[in-house]
């Protein structure tokens, strides 16, 4: 069964999620590519800075991190995975 | 064996792989190092001569891809295609498998020479991450060698095997192949390209990124020179997005992803469900969203308290002698001209080793510490919001952070920044850090003389102004910044061996440059003295002087050094005063103290600063930051001067 699909902001911490798409420009979707980050990936959200600063995103499937500013992990959409992988 | 001359050999990679810990273990002490991405911004190059032959090498800044984003992945790509190298290191962290094999997989459409350097193979196993070195290099089609550069394991293997790969001319890779029916359009662009088109490293790759380099440039000449080909470009584009329904160059970076993703899954195992390391421990509170913020005050406070800890006593210690020797030369019945050169000379070469020293080298020491843990990233992470304030974001904090060591690298360091904008604005920022020159004189003064508190105190006005102007200069430039993506390396335990190599090559330069700087300064402005010409230059600048921020009016002279170099200002104090360092307080009262310091501090980056503005972003930012450091020194030093 497909889990819930929400915003990566709206994402609850240290659960697998699947990244689906990137609602951004191509400026975006190509850094986040370079950076390891494709459509289809498993990421976990780590940790948010204070005062709405950005998210800490692992890729699971590649290994390395990244903090992401609030205005592009909005654009994110994930599908939430808890208690399937 | 092919007869090469001086080969050259590149080292290519992702951002943070170790490309230039690896090029400094072959190549001796050269190039900048940190845990931080991009930390290498322009390439550094060195001649290695081993078993009879000459090798150039070169370390280039680390791109994520080879459709470049920002400044610094850009000057990488211009020097890859140039002058195409005899052989490609591709430096991979091992660690990253997964995703760094995506460049790989990218460097062998170029069908050029390629070894692949696995390195950081000790910190993938202490993540659980076991690879086969031999499989994948039977999969690629290229050596592949192991490598843990920061402990020099595995240098001697990869440069026997780049050898090997130069003299017999092989290790020239096959370019991986994609899925048939997307392999099918680029195959059927690659024989359009005509004959006489400019071909980078081959057909194939050309199509690849005619495909992919979108419009940003080559698409309109392209229109006008070969409006054939354009239409076969646009063509090829449509039917891999109707193939895939993704944009055309997704379609091709989705199957690298899936190319890597494979390859890494049959070389490597990862143990998934061991205990979490204490790296991972150390982490969740370096970056916790409470914790974090303490944690990041008590470093940079212990920062500044070993700095002055180390390098207040040890200042004494080394000034004793020399006010002994300046005390001595004024009883011999010497001529005045050589007195004076004498005098000179005394300030110069004491007030470098006594004053500025025993500052510099503690900050050097914690600074590369701080950058080799990897902590710039974290701390980009944390402050992103404050810095969204200034009208910045997070990624803007790691050249800050660099410009307390020195302004020049930091100025440089904004190359990693994508927008024009944001590194205008951080540029324009940064010589309003108190750099290591700085906070020597910010030392040798405030905390020396009115104890460590008010130097501590400020410090902290000083990196508020620096807040105060970031904030009124984004008003003005309103322009939305892109946001924040930052890659967060992993924490690594910094290698003393390295450390102290980057203090020694530091030191080194300040000996060669500044060194030799203060030691002219003090005997010009000794000279100066002794004919009367100081008083001419005090004279004119009198009204800013004593009428705008209340000090002697015999200072002037110091501020035309500072622009020299930060530091020389302090010693051309106590020589334009005439005085010996301890007996400062009886000449300036406190408030003259703070007001003289703030001053210097702002009020013009220092000469090296202002050419590395001038070559790095435009003529008119490194005049219009000289403009602007001199308006906010003025205003900042009446106000200090009507509240102290």
């Amino acid at each position: 069964m497909a889990g819930r699909i929400v915003r990566l902001t709206e994402a609850p911490q240290g659960v697998p999620l699947r990244m689906i798409d990137v609602l951004g420009g191509h400026g975006v979707r190509r850094r986040l590519m370079a950076l390891g980050f494709h459509p289809g990936d498993l990421i976990e959200r780590n940790s948010d800075a204070l005062f709405g600063g950005p998210v800490l995103v692992k890729n699971l499937t590649g290994g390395s991190s990244v903090a992401l500013g609030r205005g592009i992990a909005q654009k994110i959409i994930v599908e939430i995975l808890d208690g399937q992988t | 064996m092919a007869k090469l001359e001086r080969p050259l050999i590149v080292f290519v990679g992702q951002p943070n792989s170790g490309k230039s810990t690896l090029f400094n273990a072959i190549a001796g002490h050269k190039a900048q190092t940190s845990n931080f991405p991009g930390t290498t911004v322009s390439h550094t190059h060195s001649e290695v001569y081993i078993n009879g032959l000459i090798l150039r090498i070169v370390d280039l800044p680390g791109t994520y891809s080879l459709n470049p984003a920002d400044p610094a992945e850009k000057a990488a790509l211009v020097h890859l295609f140039q002058e195409p190298p005899n052989l490609i290191v591709n430096v991979v962290d091992a660690s990253l498998l997964g995703r760094s094999l995506e460049l790989t997989l990218e460097l062998l459409e170029l069908e050029q020479p390629l070894i692949l350097a696995l390195n950081m193979i000790d910190l993938a196993e202490k993540k659980g991450i076991k690879i086969n070195p031999k499989k994948l290099e039977a999969l690629l089609g290229v050596p592949v060698v192991a490598t843990v550069a920061n402990r020099g394991r595995g240098i001697k293997e990869l440069l026997s095997c780049s050898l090997a790969c130069l003299q017999r001319n092989q290790c020239r890779p096959k370019a991986p192949r994609w899925n048939p029916d997307v392999e099918k359009y680029i195959h059927s662009l690659a024989e359009a390209i005509p004959d006489d088109f400019c071909m980078v490293a081959n057909r194939r790759f050309t199509a690849i990124k005619l495909i992919e380099a979108g419009d940003t440039f080559c698409h309109e000449i392209l229109g006008e020179f070969k409006p054939e080909l354009k239409r076969k470009v646009e063509e090829t584009r449509y039917k891999l997005e109707s193939l895939r329904h993704l944009p055309a160059y997704e379609v091709l970076a989705a199957e690298r992803h899936h190319l890597a993703l494979k390859l890494f899954e049959t070389v490597a195992k990862v143990e998934r469900g061991r205990k979490i390391g204490l790296e991972e421990k150390l982490d969740s509170i370096l970056m916790h969203p409470v914790l974090g913020y303490p944690v990041l005050l008590l470093i940079f406070s212990f920062f500044f308290f070993f700095i002055f800890a180390l390098g207040n006593p040890l200042e004494q210690f080394l000034l004793k002698p020399w006010s002994w020797l300046q005390s001595w030369s004024h009883h011999q019945a010497w001529p005045p001209v050589f007195l004076a050169l004498i005098d000179g000379l005394i300030q110069g070469l004491g007030g470098g080793l006594a004053i500025v020293l025993p500052y510099f080298l503690p900050l050097l020491f914690l600074m590369s510490l701080l950058e080799d843990l990897g902590y710039l990233a974290r701390a980009g992470f944390l402050l992103d919001s404050l810095m969204h304030r200034i009208g910045l974001h997070g990624k803007s904090v790691a050249p800050f952070i660099l410009g307390f060591g020195c302004n020049v690298p930091a100025i440089m360091g904004t190359r990693i920044l994508e927008s024009p904008r944001d590194r205008f604005l951080t540029s324009l920022l940064i010589p309003f850090i108190p750099c290591s020159a700085r906070t020597a004189v910010i030392l040798a003064i405030i905390a020396f003389f009115l104890g460590p508190w008010w130097a501590m105190g400020f410090y902290f006005f000083q990196l508020l102004v620096v807040a105060l102007v970031g904030s009124i200069l984004s008003f003005f430039l309103k322009e939305p910044s892109p946001g924040l993506i930052l890659e967060i390396p992993s924490l690594k335990i910094p290698s003393l061996k390295i450390v102290f190599s980057k203090i020694i090559c530091e030191l080194r330069s300040f000996i060669q440059f500044a060194w030799p700087i203060l030691i002219a300064g003090s005997l010009v402005l000794s000279l100066l003295q002794l004919v009367g010409a100081d008083l001419w230059i005090n004279r004119a600048l009198s009204p800013l002087v004593k009428g705008a921020l209340g000090l002697p009016s015999s200072l002037g002279v110091t501020l035309i050094f500072g622009f020299l170099r930060k530091e020389l200002s302090l010693l051309m104090m106590l020589q334009a005063l005439g005085i010996d360092y301890q007996a400062l307080p009886e000449v300036l009262s406190r408030s003259q103290l703070i007001v003289f310091t703030a001053f210097i501090s702002l009020f013009i980056p220092c000469l090296s600063t202002v050419v590395i503005i001038w070559k790095e972003i435009s003529q008119r930012a490194a005049l219009f930051s000289m403009l602007l450091n001199l308006s906010v020194a003025t205003v900042v030093a009446l106000i200090l001067r009507l509240i102290l």
